[in-house]
């Protein structure tokens, strides 16, 4: 495998990553009637993702997340730009991002080895065309075999996810938002890709629907061994699916941590003020809020993107960038406060 | 199956109303006015020549019955509707004593022959090249055709049939310029007759043709740059299905819908746009009857025309909207 | 609203050009105030001169100097657009307002009538006013009907807008707040309607002025008040093209293309600054 050169050298574990963001930076820039902008969505954020794990990200909404999964997925047209960094995969190696490999190599992996479930998957279906249109346009030039055996394998697959047949004969209005979505979900995974980007997959669900689409996002994971990227801005929902956990801020990944350990013992400050404000049963001390609001990423504060709401702010997170450090095993933080060797 | 049911029955009474109020139109428009229209149409005719005065009489009373000015205004009113529903307009006074109604019937189907493969031929064409300039938005070819669809669509029909008799007609004259066919031929289903007849709708369709395509150009264009940044587009494009599938199923096809009702609502206009370029082009169809109609004075071949003007658009309305459900499923729920 | 029409000519070709089309329209029409001539006398000037440094665009065989004729034309015809414009606005303001706030039957019953309005060929309809008007068609009159028959698409348009914003917060507001339905139409909604209004009234003017070109250069308007149409109307009386006399043609033809590509650009380049979802597209966002 060429891949161990390319692999970034400290990672924590072992295992060959199947995904890997290293300084990633995408930025949305306009010029419209002489205004230019230049939004840093995505600032320099590095991690990597194991085969077979969940892994998710968040943070409040325009933290980048979003802006992050589009530009893995390769979903980049102006007025987004990726302005550096690379996004390696294990089954795409030395391109560094979808962005430079060849189309026919582009067209090769996408669905068949890496998917997407965009956010707001109400409207990600044709409008005018019945499901199984999609199924066959998505999934079936991947997959050579007669379009008998195909749709045979696709209702196999649905009925995986228990979803009835008929599906593939309605149009996307007749179905109701969470048969939408596990429908899309079943799109997604069709082909058994090796990683699933999932954006915000049960936002805008009930919370009964919530807990099926959550169940079969893990369900997957485990009968077809993919790895999944979860993007949530509902710390609930990684609380119940995921393995590990990366939060953003103001376009930075800022912590990371196996799930568990970010619940139990949050090192950033922000980190522990979204920890901290989670309802707990039992506890009825009122909730502070954070002072504040995320700043404008089209003008972010210098150094530390946090410091102007930040309890512990220092001197030095005004005008430097803390680093990304790992303070103990798979726990990696980038504030000043909390590694202090670095501060001084 | 009941929700496409549902939605014919809505169109049908559409349909009827549409029909009804345009006819009403016609009808305040010749009664409520302070002229007479039939003595209107006598000073018309009259002014032409010498007409003796118990002849101009005997029109007169004619008229007056024709017409059903007699009687208090509801008598005037339904005895209007009777005839429109017999579809009897009377002779027509400018080729008496030819019925008006197969004056018409012998215009309709240039109209509707000419019509019918000019709106389609633009409408597909326009459609098409519009949809591709929307979605391969820097191809150089496809914003030149753009230029030109702002620069052409915008002219009046008139003035377009214009430019094009100088040119064809005195210009560079390469083909007829007058008339539906060559006035020696027997109008026959024979070989010389048909490639006469398609030699003479050159022109008339050509010029509806040209600002046709410049306006459903642009129309699919400004569509289907919307339908690009749709969700649905987008995930299409990062599931890797191939670019032709993409932009026919997911583009056009969501594009095509409005498009559609955009033919529907324009029908009338592209009607105008064929009364005068048939009389441009001295086309034998109801445009060219209507505008002699009224240089004759013969008021009973204008309401005729007006009204099955009326009657005709709103079909091709009706047939429209009833194809429509084919090519949007959602309309059966709403 | 400067700042936006700045914004406009800065940075979109489209407005620059339709401005400077509509400008060259808008001066000669001004200019038939100084013409030497009144409009409507014949035999003021040798007829049938070719374009020439007296006769900028050449003289008709009425003997009326065609470029004074053309400023006089230019004028008419404007002035019947905007009239037209102004008097359907009122109607379509009013019906899409009123339709897409009340909604119900009230909003079903309207919109049938205006769908009406829609596909309703016109031409035949103003044919058969003007066939039994004749010589008492005035300028004041067509504009009149036009304006009467021409509201519907205009009136969809903004009972869209309207549906919308009923469902917007304020508007509930202002509901409980006990201000009557045209209170809260005029004060509340109308703010938000006028751009559609601005864009729809240069689209309804390309409507109008081409109808009444077609009508005219048929005769069945008032042929004495000269406008674009009317001058074709007497040079196709007086067989110009074939007597070669194609200045008289060439110019109001010219004349009224230029206006049309004028109007239609300067809609397009409006649109495409109201429309919110050009500008989203450009302007982006992070999420």
């Amino acid at each position: 495998m060429t891949q161990a050169e390319t692999m970034p050298g400290e990672l924590p574990d072992d295992a060959q990553p199947i995904l890997s963001v290293r300084d990633l930076q995408a930025h949305f820039r306009t010029d419209r009637f002489g205004v230019k902008r230049d939004v840093k969505a995505v600032d320099g954020v590095s991690f990597a993702v194991r085969r077979g794990e969940i892994y998710g990200l968040a943070g409040e909404s325009s933290s980048g997340k979003t802006t992050l999964v589009r530009t893995i997925a390769g979903a980049v047209k102006p007025p987004l730009d990726v302005v550096g960094g690379r996004v390696d995969f294990a089954f795409l190696p030395g391109y560094g991002g979808l962005r430079r490999a060849p189309a026919a190599e582009v067209a090769r992996i996408r669905w068949r080895h890496l998917s997407y479930i965009m956010q707001g998957s109400m409207n990600v279906l044709n409008p005018v065309r019945r499901l199984r249109s999609a199924f066959v346009d998505f999934a079936y030039p991947h997959i050579g075999e007669s379009r008998k055996q195909f749709e045979q394998d696709v209702v196999a697959h649905l009925a995986r996810l228990k979803l009835d047949p008929s599906v593939l004969a309605a149009y996307p209005h007749e179905l109701s938002g969470g048969m939408r979505q596990r429908a899309t979900i079943a799109l997604a995974t069709i082909c058994r890709p090796d990683v699933i980007l999932a954006d915000e997959p049960t936002t805008a669900l009930d919370v009964v629907v919530q807990k099926e689409v959550l169940a079969m996002i893990s369900g997957i994971r485990r009968e077809i061994g993919s790895s999944v990227v979860l993007v949530s801005h509902d710390l609930g929902v990684h609380a119940q699916v995921t393995d590990r956990l990366g939060i953003m801020y103001a376009g930075r990944l800022i912590e990371e941590a196996a799930t568990v350990e970010i619940f139990r013992n949050p090192l950033h400050p922000y980190t522990r003020h979204l920890i901290s404000s989670l309802p707990r049963i039992g506890d009825d001390v009122p909730r502070k809020g954070l002072e504040g609001a995320p700043p404008n990423l089209a003008d972010p504060p210098p150094g530390c993107r946090f410091h102007p709401r930040c309890p512990l702010a220092m001197e030095i997170c005004r005008h430097k960038v803390p680093a990304t450090l790992e303070t103990a095993p798979g726990h990696r933080i980038a504030c000043f406060a909390v590694n202090r060797s670095e501060a001084a | 199956m009941s929700g496409y049911f549902a939605y014919v029955v809505r169109r049908l009474a559409q349909f009827v109303l549409v029909v009804f109020i345009g006819i009403n139109i016609a009808y305040v428009i010749t009664h409520a006015t302070p002229i007479d229209p039939v003595e209107q149409s006598i000073s018309v005719v009259t002014s032409f020549g010498n007409t003796a005065p118990d002849a101009i009489e005997k029109m007169r009373t004619s008229l007056r019955e024709l017409y059903g000015l007699g009687g208090s205004p509801v008598e005037q009113y339904l005895a209007f509707w009777k005839r429109i529903l017999r579809a009897d307009f009377g002779p027509s006074m400018s080729a008496f004593p030819t019925p008006v109604s197969t004056l018409i019937g012998r215009a309709l189907p240039w109209t509707a022959g000419l019509l019918a493969v000019s709106t389609i031929v633009a409408w597909g064409l326009g459609s098409l090249l519009g949809g591709l300039a929307g979605y391969y938005q820097e191809s150089r070819g496809l914003k030149l055709i753009g230029v030109i669809a702002i620069g052409v669509h915008p002219i009046p029909y008139y003035i377009l049939a214009l430019v094009l008799l100088i040119v064809f007609g005195f210009l560079w004259p390469v083909l007829p310029i007058t008339g539906g066919a060559a006035m020696n031929l027997p109008q026959a289903p024979t070989f010389d007759f048909i490639v006469s007849v398609m030699q003479h709708a050159v022109l008339p369709a050509l010029s509806l043709i040209l600002i046709g395509v410049g306006s459903w150009f642009l129309g699919m264009r400004a569509l289907v740059s919307h339908v690009v940044t749709e969700d649905y587009v987008v995930y299409a494009e990062l599931a890797g299905v191939r670019p032709w599938r993409v932009l026919s199923s997911y583009v056009m096809r969501n594009a095509l819908p409005p498009q559609l009702t955009g033919l529907a609502m324009s029908l009338g206009g592209i009607f105008n746009g064929a009364v005068i370029t048939e009389k441009v082009f001295g086309y034998p169809g109801v445009g060219s009857l209507l505008v002699d109609a009224v240089y004759a004075g013969d008021y009973g071949l204008v309401l005729g025309v007006t009204t099955v003007s009326i009657l005709g658009v709103s079909t091709g309305v009706l047939v429209i909207d009833l194809l429509y459900p084919l090519l949007d499923p959602r309309v059966k729920v709403t | 609203m400067t700042g936006i029409l700045r914004d406009l000519w800065r940075y979109h070709a489209e407005f620059r050009i339709g401005a400077a089309l509509i400008a060259v329209a808008l001066l000669l029409s001004v200019l038939a105030s100084f013409s030497p001539y009144p409009p409507q006398q014949v035999y003021v000037v040798p007829p049938d001169v070719p374009p020439s440094l007296t006769y900028w665009f050449g003289t008709t065989s009425r003997g009326q100097d065609v470029f004074w004729q053309l400023t006089f034309a230019m004028r008419n015809t404007l002035l019947f657009g905007c009239t037209v414009a102004l008097i359907s606005r009122l109607l379509a303001l009013t019906i899409g307002l009123f339709s897409g706030y009340k909604g119900g039957w009230i909003d079903r019953s309207l919109m049938a009538v205006n769908d009406t309005f829609i596909v309703i060929p016109l031409l035949p309809i103003l044919v058969l006013f003007f066939f039994v008007m004749r010589d008492r068609m005035s300028w004041l009159l067509l504009a009149l009907i036009m304006a009467s028959l021409g509201w519907a698409y205009d009136a969809r348009l903004i009972r869209a807008v309207a549906m919308s914003l009923k469902a917007r917060e304020f508007t509930q507001s202002s509901l409980f707040s006990g201000m009557s339905t045209r209170e809260i139409l005029v004060q509340e909604h109308l703010p938000y309607v006028m751009p559609i209004v601005f864009s729809t009234t240069l689209n309804n003017m390309v409507w109008s002025i081409g109808l009444e070109v077609t009508l005219a250069v048929l005769g069945f308007t008032d042929i004495n008040t000269p406008t674009i149409g009317g001058m074709i109307y007497w040079a196709n009386q007086h067989t110009a093209m074939v007597a070669g006399i194609w200045w008289w043609i060439a110019f109001p033809t010219i004349a009224v293309i230029m206006t049309f590509i004028g109007l239609f650009l300067l809609a397009v380049s409006m649109n495409d600054y109201i429309d919110p979802r050009s500008r989203l597209r450009s302007f982006g966002g992070a999420s």
